[in-house]
């Protein structure tokens, strides 16, 4: 998709992308072909020079993303009983609660999986979202990398999900102990894959054709 | 620039769609997650129950969001807040309540935190050891309107609201005994509880709240006692020692009993207070001895001293409690010209314990006394028991007293009439029965049965009346070894062996049909039998002589005496010794043998020839039978008369002495040998087939 190297990107020269070529690619195969074609001729996927609605996509799944977070956030993650005794852990009092027993290094791998990465997904995304319309700050390549860190980190989220499913599964002695998990492992592993859905909807594309537009 | 205008290009962009169909169907997603949230959100803050507020005193373990509200032991709420009142005094619960339930929590609903508590009465709360404090409530679902403010109870309360009963009050000395939950026992069953003893405002008693459960309420009535039935009790009198326990845990935790001892009482008042008696016996006292607020006062005046009457002294009329001594003063009246110092005692007449029905008033109480006077009742002190000196107050009739009327309106009290009491000195009394019993002549009674009781000892312990058993014991020994003799229980034996023999050989006879023969020699054996009859009529003859030498004995003097009971003697020996007396059984033995091997021999035999030969031997044996025996009659007859006569001499004789002890013996065996041969004799005379066939 990106078509020219590093050394050549800049405002001063205008570069000629596939789509000013007349061509498209298939974005399954990457068979070239051109604009027009309805259907790549190798392996029948459509075709689109830019993903339709992405931008629609992108914040609905957004949206949604955002929607699943909040009970996530204000419900027990894990339902910890010992002896008789039942607590509740929200993930924001599970931090808190482990950094009060000094295990800072844990509540700060929980604090960074659980709300730093998700918060900081949720704005990046919008922020991209919202940079392919209007001016940005941001320098191009600086927003491609954002958008690369962000697909990639998006799936590290799922850990704490992980972390709950494990200690329900072991931690079952009765009376003596058991975990469950609560109505947040739910609703954080939903908004998890929203947003990772959301990050996958956005066409990287669109941040190059905002930067020719600005350059006519 | 340049001047000329050139059109700008002409941009060509697609129709503009409607925002509406640029949408994408995606938009479904967020839509459906918010209106799923906001669904759950809705729902979860409709159903969110209702907030009800509770202060404790303390609320130790109750920790928001944790501690769980029940009713029934089912939860039905979970503390949300635990907060303090303005002015930090109490702890303020905020419990959110089900929806469902909260409208039932009316003003009738007690909250309390059940915590783990060992007592005697068991455990209880052992399951918030580990899961941590609850808060417990109850209440009695009825139309009052519902309430979100409550007190909570420092503990479980004593009574459950929805319990039927009656709450009553004790008022004791001393609460050291009783527990809060201490079982209230009617006649050692279990129908109540009580709270834990408390003082009362000014600290004089201790007040103690009591439950008595439905329907033994009923029990209750003005006249009911209680009493403290903890521990055990142990008490000792007249009936010994005496030891009362109650139920164990009555033992443990302390108790209450209650009876109503006596009728009369009304039914219960609302906010009735009962005092707690120590124990049963001063309860079952005091029911009788309490006077009630309704007692009657009047009064007498007493010229003697009272030392010993004392206010609350017991006033009786017939042995019954009706009253008791109210007042004591003294005060000075000139009536008989100089000063005297009279007491005026008050009494208080309890119109119940006087047996007049209820509602009787003062009135009824004078009239009576009034009659009762007239009829010659009088007050007069009188000694509370034997060995104290403390005194009561009895109405006693005195027919014969003064005649005197009651003042009904003396002032402050009636006045009645009193009769100088007659006070026994108790101690003079003891003193002349001391002295009675000093002058009883006891040492002498004394030395009396000593020596009587000597006389016994010697008398028991004399040889001769020791010596007494054991000649009874000889005396049976000799009979004993009389009857044990073998030679007179041989003889039954020998006979039966020969008849029995003889049995076998005549059936092995009929068998033979030599029943003819026999009957033949049966006829021979009749005829030696009664030849045997005649031949034995020469006995008397040798009696006769012997009757002789009788006569000649009687007619012998005294010296001569030894000398003729001696040839007396002799003559019996020689008649004994005479060869026919001598060989009688000899003989009688010889032909039984011979008819025992003639048997013997037909038996093995078994011809008719020896048949024969036996039957003439038979014949021939009791011929000579017939010889031996002829005189046997005449002989025993006449032995018979000499043991008569030998008796009648030895008798004019006086003395026994033991010569004559001897010679009457021998006498007596001579006439038992002679009797025993002539009944054998007369037992073959008269059945001679006997000898045969052995019956």
């Amino acid at each position: 998709m990106q078509v020219d190297g590093l050394e050549n990107t800049g405002r001063a020269q205008p570069i000629l992308t596939a789509r000013r070529a007349g061509l498209v690619a298939c974005s399954v195969c990457g068979k070239v072909h051109a604009a027009g074609s309805d259907r790549c001729r190798r392996c029948h996927a459509p075709l689109h020079s830019r993903a339709p609605a992405s931008l629609q996509r992108v914040w609905a799944w957004w949206l949604a993303g955002l929607v699943a977070y909040i009970p996530a956030n204000i419900y027990p993650m894990l339902r910890t009983a010992t002896f008789g005794h039942e607590t509740k852990n929200t993930i924001v009092g599970g931090v808190i609660e482990l950094m009060q027993h000094g295990s800072y290094f844990v509540a700060g791998v929980v604090f960074s999986a659980s709300v730093m990465i998700p918060v900081g997904k949720f704005i990046a995304i919008a922020y991209l979202a919202i940079s392919v319309r209007y001016v940005s700050a941001l320098r191009v390549h600086t927003r491609q990398h954002l958008y690369e860190v962000v697909e990639f980190i998006g799936r590290w989220s799922m850990i704490d999900v992980f972390v709950v499913a494990i200690l329900s599964a072991l931690v079952q002695f009765k009376f003596v102990a058991s975990v469950h998990p609560g109505v947040a492992a739910v609703s954080f592993a939903l908004s998890v894959a929203f947003t990772m859905l959301s990050a996958q909807s956005f066409d990287s594309r669109l941040i190059w054709d905002a930067d020719e537009e600005d350059q006519e | 620039m340049t001047d000329r205008p050139t059109p700008a290009e002409m941009e060509m962009s697609p129709r503009r769609r409607a925002p509406w169909r640029n949408l994408s169907p995606i938009w479904l997603v967020p839509l459906a997650a918010l209106v799923i949230a906001l669904a759950i959100t809705w729902k979860s803050y409709s159903e969110r129950g209702d907030l009800i507020q509770i202060a404790f005193e303390n609320a130790a373990g109750v920790t928001a969001g944790e501690t769980s509200l029940r009713y029934r032991d089912v939860t039905i709420g979970v503390v949300e807040s635990v907060h303090f009142t303005s002015g930090l005094e109490k702890v303020l619960v905020s419990v959110r309540v089900d929806k469902d339930v909260a409208p039932y929590i009316n003003d009738t609903a007690q909250f309390w935190v059940v915590r783990p508590e060992v007592s005697a009465e068991g455990v209880t709360g052992l399951t918030t050891v580990l899961s941590g404090v609850y808060i417990e409530g109850i209440w009695e679902p009825n139309d009052s309107p519902p309430e979100t403010v409550f007190e909570g109870l420092a503990q479980r309360p004593l009574v459950d609201v929805r319990e039927k009963g009656t709450r009553i009050t004790l008022q004791a000395i001393e609460g050291t005994s009783l527990a809060a939950g201490s079982p209230v026992f009617y006649r050692g069953v279990k129908v109540g509880r009580t709270e834990a003893p408390r003082l009362d405002a000014n600290g004089t008693s201790v007040i103690i709240d009591a439950f008595i459960e439905a329907p033994h309420d009923k029990l209750l009535t003005t006249a009911t006692r209680f009493w403290d039935a903890s521990g055990f009790n142990v008490s000792f009198g007249p009936a010994g020692l005496k030891l009362d326990v109650g139920s164990i845990a009555a033992l443990v935790s302390g108790g209450v009993s209650f009876n109503t001892f006596f009728s009369g009482g009304g039914p219960m008042e609302p906010g009735q207070v009962y005092e707690l008696y120590p124990d049963e016996d001063e309860a079952r006292t005091n029911a009788f001895s309490r006077v009630s607020e309704r007692a009657v006062n009047v009064s007498t005046i007493f010229d003697q001293g009272v030392s010993g009457l004392t206010a609350g002294a017991a006033l009786n009329y017939k042995g019954l409690k009706i009253g008791e001594v109210g007042t004591l003063s003294a005060f000075v009246s000139e009536a008989s010209g100089k000063p005297v110092v009279q007491q005026l005692v008050t009494l208080s007449i309890d119109p119940g314990l006087l047996g007049l029905p209820d509602g009787a008033g003062e009135k009824e109480v004078l009239d009576f006394l009034q009659s009762a006077v007239e009829s010659g009742v009088r007050a007069r002190l009188t000694k509370a028991s034997l060995l104290t000196s403390s005194l009561v107050v009895e109405l006693v009739e005195m027919p014969d007293a003064p005649p005197a009327e009651l003042d009904r309106d003396a002032k402050p009290y009636p006045i009645l009439p009193n009769v100088p009491s007659d006070l026994p000195d108790i101690n003079a009394t003891m003193e002349g029965v001391m002295k009675r019993v000093n002058n009883l002549k006891i040492e002498e009674l004394i030395q009396q049965a000593t020596t009587m009781m000597g006389s016994i000892q010697a008398l028991a312990t004399d040889a001769s009346t020791r010596a007494a058993p054991k000649a009874v014991v000889g005396l049976i020994d000799d009979a004993r070894a009389l009857v044990n003799d073998d030679e007179l229980r041989a003889l039954p034996g020998e006979l039966k062996a020969t008849i029995a023999e003889f049995r076998t050989t005549v059936t092995a006879l009929n068998e033979q049909r030599i029943a003819d023969r026999l009957a033949e020699a049966l006829d021979y054996a009749s005829e030696a039998a009664t030849t045997l009859t005649s031949a034995s009529e020469g006995v008397p003859e040798l009696v006769e002589d012997l009757k002789a030498v009788a006569v000649k004995a009687r007619e012998l003097k005294a010296e001569e005496l030894v000398a003729a009971a001696t040839d007396l003697l002799n003559s019996a020996d020689a008649l004994i010794g005479t060869d026919a007396a001598r060989a009688l059984p000899a003989a009688l033995n010889g032909a039984l043998d011979e008819v025992r091997t003639i048997l013997g021999q037909l038996r093995e035999g078994g011809a008719v020839d020896n048949a024969n030969a036996a039957l003439a031997s038979a014949q021939s044996a009791a011929e000579s039978l017939e010889k031996a025996t002829a005189d046997l009659p005449q002989l025993a007859q006449r032995l018979d008369s000499l043991i008569a006569r030998s008796e009648q001499l030895i008798a004019a004789y006086g003395d026994r002495s033991d010569f004559n002890r001897e010679t009457l013996g021998v006498l007596r065996e001579l006439r038992d040998a002679a009797r025993s041969v002539s009944t054998l004799m007369r037992q073959l005379e008269r059945n001679p087939n006997s000898i045969f066939f052995g019956k």
